[in-house]
């Protein structure tokens, strides 16, 4: 009994992780090359509506004449989809503060509004409602390990730890992108294009932050729903400061964020406490993170700084 | 040049759209099907059964039209002199012909309307029924050229006959009338420069406004193209599109009128006035909490937060102190400033003390305070036992480590081994909560009394007491809409604010004057003005002008509003402590080498940033505009998000917040219209509109340098004396006004010394 309790609290862990750990990898690129990205949560939004309504419309022909039809690619289109929009997003946001080197938080605050008012106007014309989209069949398959079963988007993100971390500090890629973020001068004077990097790292956060919103949309869920993201995408931003800017730390942040939104989950059904009291312990969490409570962080030297070439 | 450029582009589109877009529109039905009039007498009748019109003079319309517009066009390559005259010339005569064209159609319109009219009285007349007055139908249709629409319709009303729906309703201008007065106007303005006079004003102000602007401008067009996909042209059943061009007629008009709905009514009709001054009035709190923020450099994300905070402050006072409307309404005011200000004050303070960045937590502070707001109109805020048991344990716990850090040896202690000392507390907390949470007989869940959720499932409050209510529009004038529902017509005092505005304008001219004199002085002659004005405007008339007040929302919040918004011009403008605080703004290191307290004036300015954004309640809460009296779930934080597009389209000048939050009210109260007029078309298109503004405005509407970067722009306009004119192009300071983003305690080294924690404090 008490096994059963402990392993569905760490499944939830993990599950409630994943969206987390992807942001924050994302962000990970995009602020070690000198961007900040506070547009994290409007693409993960972005990301989980293309995610829903492409699967939608893949699966639809055939499952409109056989209700339940099995079309095993169309989750798997709704990633791709998810992953090309989301690096368009953030190619917005990197257009507008790298090459109209605008204040990089009013274009990310710019792509927030955007991530809750354009899916509506969207929604509205494909499914006549303005908050949900509608039911996706063919969700992301379940792979089982151990007594665990987990959407493949789980394996990837906590896969994408050490990836992430080889390519940041073992590779040239790796090694010209934080030499962007930390001193773009010293950086351009040896040859690499600062733009061209960090038009790199802003579109691969992009990328990551919105498999994490294909996860909430057709791996957790079977649809869209306005706000979903509930701001994951800043607690993700939260977690990176808090792991350091470092794969490992962001790692260890976002599990003991997850841990605590599983906690609010499996305490939500309960009537142990009330579940507005559980809900804002996170955010309280991150807020004492932050203020510096528990170490110091130190970001990249460059971070927020467009680049004027002279 | 680009001036040049930019009309000559305008009046070649403007040309296009003479032959392609619709010049007005005959009728619109519900569902928004219309149809529509194309210059000269093409009608594309979407709706099968709008009788004909003939509407004369339209190809003297339409040959003029074409005439001024080639005109505009040719005189592009012309020199500078012969091009604005010919300009003047041509603006007069775009706006003069489409103004008289409007004119006829109206005329045309109005004789139709009449006519049909009078045959329903005439089918009236034939089929009698007891309800008629056939005298009265009678004189109608005998006499019927001396009376107004309206007046026949009144008048048949009298004789018992109830016309329910006139035919040609909506009809008004289109898309190609209203693009040849723009194109004229623009022309005007283009070709005044003939004087020299105008020329600095003129590019002062299109240098100023270039940016918010183009930005608005390319929002629209943007949303326009989202409203081409989704919004199918609106057609009767039995109509058939023939051809691209009348397709396309038809889509042009479907996203005219989307937008034409957006704004006619508040900007033609007291009600829709009234509801955009409604919803302008939280957007000018949070505007100016934004702004404020901007201008110390300082990005607050929390308005919605602080509006939260703002309004359960103000719901305590508002519920139980008792007394007086003039001893408690001030006092519930004061709370809701307090509120949000100390929402605001608390990332201030974490960012001074800490260095973390306000950016996010404001963000999070926003979970939060919606988590609290939850809570507080909760139906069943249940807590168990054993949480209650470690609740208390923590807090006794935590309690006893803050009182050991008030006494300096035991910090010292502490401080030796923060780690250590950390790590056991954690230990601590989490052995002591299990042993404290173990179930004990005669465990009962706790459930905790709400001081003002109302009984029942819905998540709202009790309603206010009486004395602290701000009375809406109509019970301002003494009206009780549940007892005269329907239009009131009251006679109001229009005198006294007209003699404000211009004793207040009097005031700015005598300013303006070489030697102004002492304030005094000058105070006198603006009163003087003023009581002058009031004698002539009360004799003529304007004492007791008969007023249609409107069903509305709106309530002395604006006014409260308008105040907030001087009281920021001048706290920012003329006080010593706003100096300071605009200096940290622009460059935090040189005003801390000048003597401003840097971690002071980030918390004050995030203190009165927070405070402005919780004065939203007194809109909200105070000013009932959420339904009733209370404070419900549904309050409309979005506003503090809006607020940054208002700050930054406004250029975080109060004068500049207020008109953009008008702006934002009228786009906002046609958003609520647009559910209503189209299918596939909701409010939300007014919030991508907002994203996209702020979007555009962060890339400096994607302009020149000439506009967006003040040294040059004041180069360009050669306000800049000559030993400061840069030979270089001019880098653009990326640590202004909200860019410097320091995540985590203190980015940089000697920032740290100030910034950082002692040592021994942490943990």
């Amino acid at each position: 009994m008490e096994t059963i309790v402990i392993l569905t609290l760490v499944a939830s862990a993990v599950r409630a992780t994943t969206p987390l750990l992807l942001a924050a990898l994302g962000g990970l690129f995009s602020e070690r090359s000198g961007v900040v990205n506070i547009a994290l949560e409007g693409i993960i939004l972005f990301g989980a509506f293309s995610a829903a309504i492409v699967t939608y419309y893949v699966e639809q022909p055939f499952v409109r004449d056989t209700p339940g039809a099995v079309v095993w690619y169309a989750p798997w289109l709704g990633v791709l989809a998810a992953m090309v929009v989301g690096a368009l997003v953030a190619g917005i946001h990197a257009v507008v503060s790298i090459r109209y080197k605008a204040d990089q938080i009013i274009s990310a605050v710019a792509i927030n509004l955007m991530a809750i008012g354009v899916p509506s106007v969207i929604l509205m014309g494909l499914f006549g409602n303005s908050t949900t989209s509608g039911t996706v069949t063919n969700r992301l398959p379940l792979w089982s390990l151990g007594p665990f079963t987990f959407s493949p988007l789980v394996y990837l993100a906590f896969v994408l730890v050490p990836v992430v971390w080889f390519v940041v500090f073992r590779t040239a890629f790796g090694l010209r992108l934080r030499s962007v973020g930390e001193h773009p001068e010293a950086a351009d004077s040896v040859g690499i294009s600062v733009t061209r990097m960090r038009y790199a790292g802003v579109m691969l956060s992009g990328v990551l932050a919105a498999l994490g919103g294909a996860y909430l949309s057709i791996g957790a869920f079977n649809q869209f729903i306005t706000e979903m993201s509930g701001g994951r995408g800043f607690i993700a931003l939260a977690a990176l400061i808090f792991g350091k800017w470092h794969p490992l730390g962001v790692l260890g942040a976002t599990l003991l964020f997850g841990a605590f939104q599983a906690l609010e989950t499996q305490l939500g059904g309960t009537a142990l406490l009330p579940p507005t009291v559980v809900q804002s312990i996170p955010f309280i969490l991150t807020m004492l993170v932050l203020a510096g409570f528990v170490g110091r962080a130190i970001p990249p030297k460059a971070i927020g700084k467009p680049f004027i070439k002279s | 040049m680009n001036e040049r450029i930019a009309i000559v582009g305008l009046a070649a589109l403007t040309l296009l759209s003479l032959w392609l877009a619709p010049w007005a529109a005959l009728n619109r039905e519900t569902g928004a099907r219309s149809a529509i009039l194309l210059l000269p007498n093409r009608v594309i009748d979407f709706t099968d059964r709008t009788p004909p019109v003939e509407v004369p003079g339209q190809t003297t319309v339409l040959v003029l039209s074409l005439v001024g517009l080639a005109a505009i066009v040719v005189a592009g390559a012309l020199p500078d002199r012969w091009r604005q005259l010919l300009w003047l010339a041509a603006g007069v005569v775009l706006i003069g012909t489409t103004a008289w064209g409007l004119s006829q159609f109206d005329t045309a319109v109005d004789e139709q309307r009449r006519l049909s009219v009078r045959d329903d009285v005439r089918a009236a007349i034939e089929r009698p029924r007891p309800a008629y007055d056939l005298d009265v139908l009678q004189a109608l249709v005998d006499d019927p050229a001396a009376l107004t629409i309206d007046e026949t319709v009144a008048r048949a009303r009298e004789g018992g006959l109830i016309i329910r729906r006139l035919p040609f309703t909506g009809a008004a201008l289109g898309p190609a009338a209203f693009l040849t007065v723009v194109v004229g106007l623009f022309a005007i303005l283009s070709g005044a420069r003939l004087a020299r006079a105008v020329n600095r004003p003129l590019d002062r102000a299109l240098a100023g406004a270039a940016v918010p602007a183009v930005s608005i401008v390319l929002a629209l067009v943007a949303a326009a193209v989202v409203i081409l996909f989704l919004q199918p042209t609106p057609r009767a059943t039995s109509f058939v599109v023939e051809g691209p061009l009348v397709a396309l007629a038809g889509r042009l008009d479907t996203v005219w009128f989307a937008y034409y709905t957006m704004f006619a009514d508040s900007l033609s009709t007291a009600k829709g006035f009234a509801d955009a001054l409604s919803f302008t009035t939280p957007l000018i709190f949070t505007g100016l909490a934004v702004g404020l923020g901007f201008r110390s450099g300082l990005f607050n994300i929390g308005a919605p937060g602080q509006m939260i905070l703002g309004a359960i402050f103000t719901m305590f006072v508002g519920l139980y102190v008792p007394g007086p409307a003039w001893l408690v309404l001030p006092l519930a005011v004061a709370a809701a400033a307090f509120g949000g200000g100390l929402w605001g004050a608390l990332p201030g303070w974490l960012k001074a003390r800490f260095g973390a960045n306000e950016v996010i937590n404001t963000i999070l502070l926003n979970f939060v305070a919606s988590a609290l707001l939850l809570f507080m109109l909760s139906s069943s805020p249940t807590f168990a036992a054993a949480a209650v048991r470690v609740i208390q344990y923590f807090a006794v716990v935590l309690g006893a480590v803050l009182a050991a850090l008030l006494i300096p040896p035991a910090r010292r202690a502490l401080g030796r081994r923060p780690r250590l000392v950390l790590a056991l507390l954690g230990v601590v907390l989490l052995v002591g909560a299990v042993i404290v949470s173990q179930p004990q007989p005669g465990d009962r869940p706790y459930v905790l009394q709400l001081p003002f959720k109302m009984p029942g499932s819905e998540p709202k409050s009790y309603e206010l007491q009486e004395s602290v209510r701000l009375p809406r529009l109509p019970a301002v004038f003494g009206i009780d809409l549940r007892q005269t529902p329907g239009t009131n017509v009251v006679p109001v005092d229009l005198a006294l604010p007209g003699a404000l505005v211009l004793g207040v304008a009097a005031l700015v001219l005598v300013n303006r004057l070489r030697r102004p004199g002492r304030l005094g002085a000058r105070l006198g002659v603006a009163a003087a003005a003023a009581l002058v004005a009031y004698g002539i405007l009360a004799v003529l008339g304007w004492r007791d002008a008969p007023l249609a007040i409107p069903p509305s929302n709106l309530n002395p919040s604006f006014l409260m509003a308008i105040a907030a918004a001087i009281f920021v011009h001048f706290f920012l403008f003329r006080t010593r402590f706003g100096f300071d605080l605009r200096a940290s703004g622009l460059s935090p290191k040189a005003a801390q080498y000048g003597g401003a307290n840097l971690p002071r004036n980030t918390v004050m300015a995030m203190a009165i940033s927070g405070a402005l954004a919780g004065l939203t309640a007194t809109h909200y809460v105070l000013g009932g505009a959420l339904e009733d009296y209370a404070l419900r779930q549904s309050i409309p934080t979005s506003d503090g998000f809006d607020g940054i597009a208002v700050a930054l389209l406004g250029n975080n000048s109060p004068v500049g917040i207020v008109l953009a939050a008008f702006l934002f009210g009228v786009l906002k109260n046609g958003g609520s219209l647009l559910n209503i007029t189209f299918a596939n078309l909701t409010r939300d298109v007014v919030s991508m509109i907002l994203a996209l503004v702020v979007l555009f405005i962060a890339a400096k509407g994607f302009l020149p340098e000439r506009f967006t970067n003040p040294l040059r722009r004041a180069q360009a306009l050669g306000d800049l004396p000559p030993e400061l004119v840069p030979e270089a192009p001019l880098p653009v300071d990326p640590e202004v006004a909200g860019a410097g983003y320091e995540p985590g305690p203190a980015g940089t080294d000697d920032e740290a010394e100030h910034q950082g924690p002692p040592e021994e404090e942490r943990g």
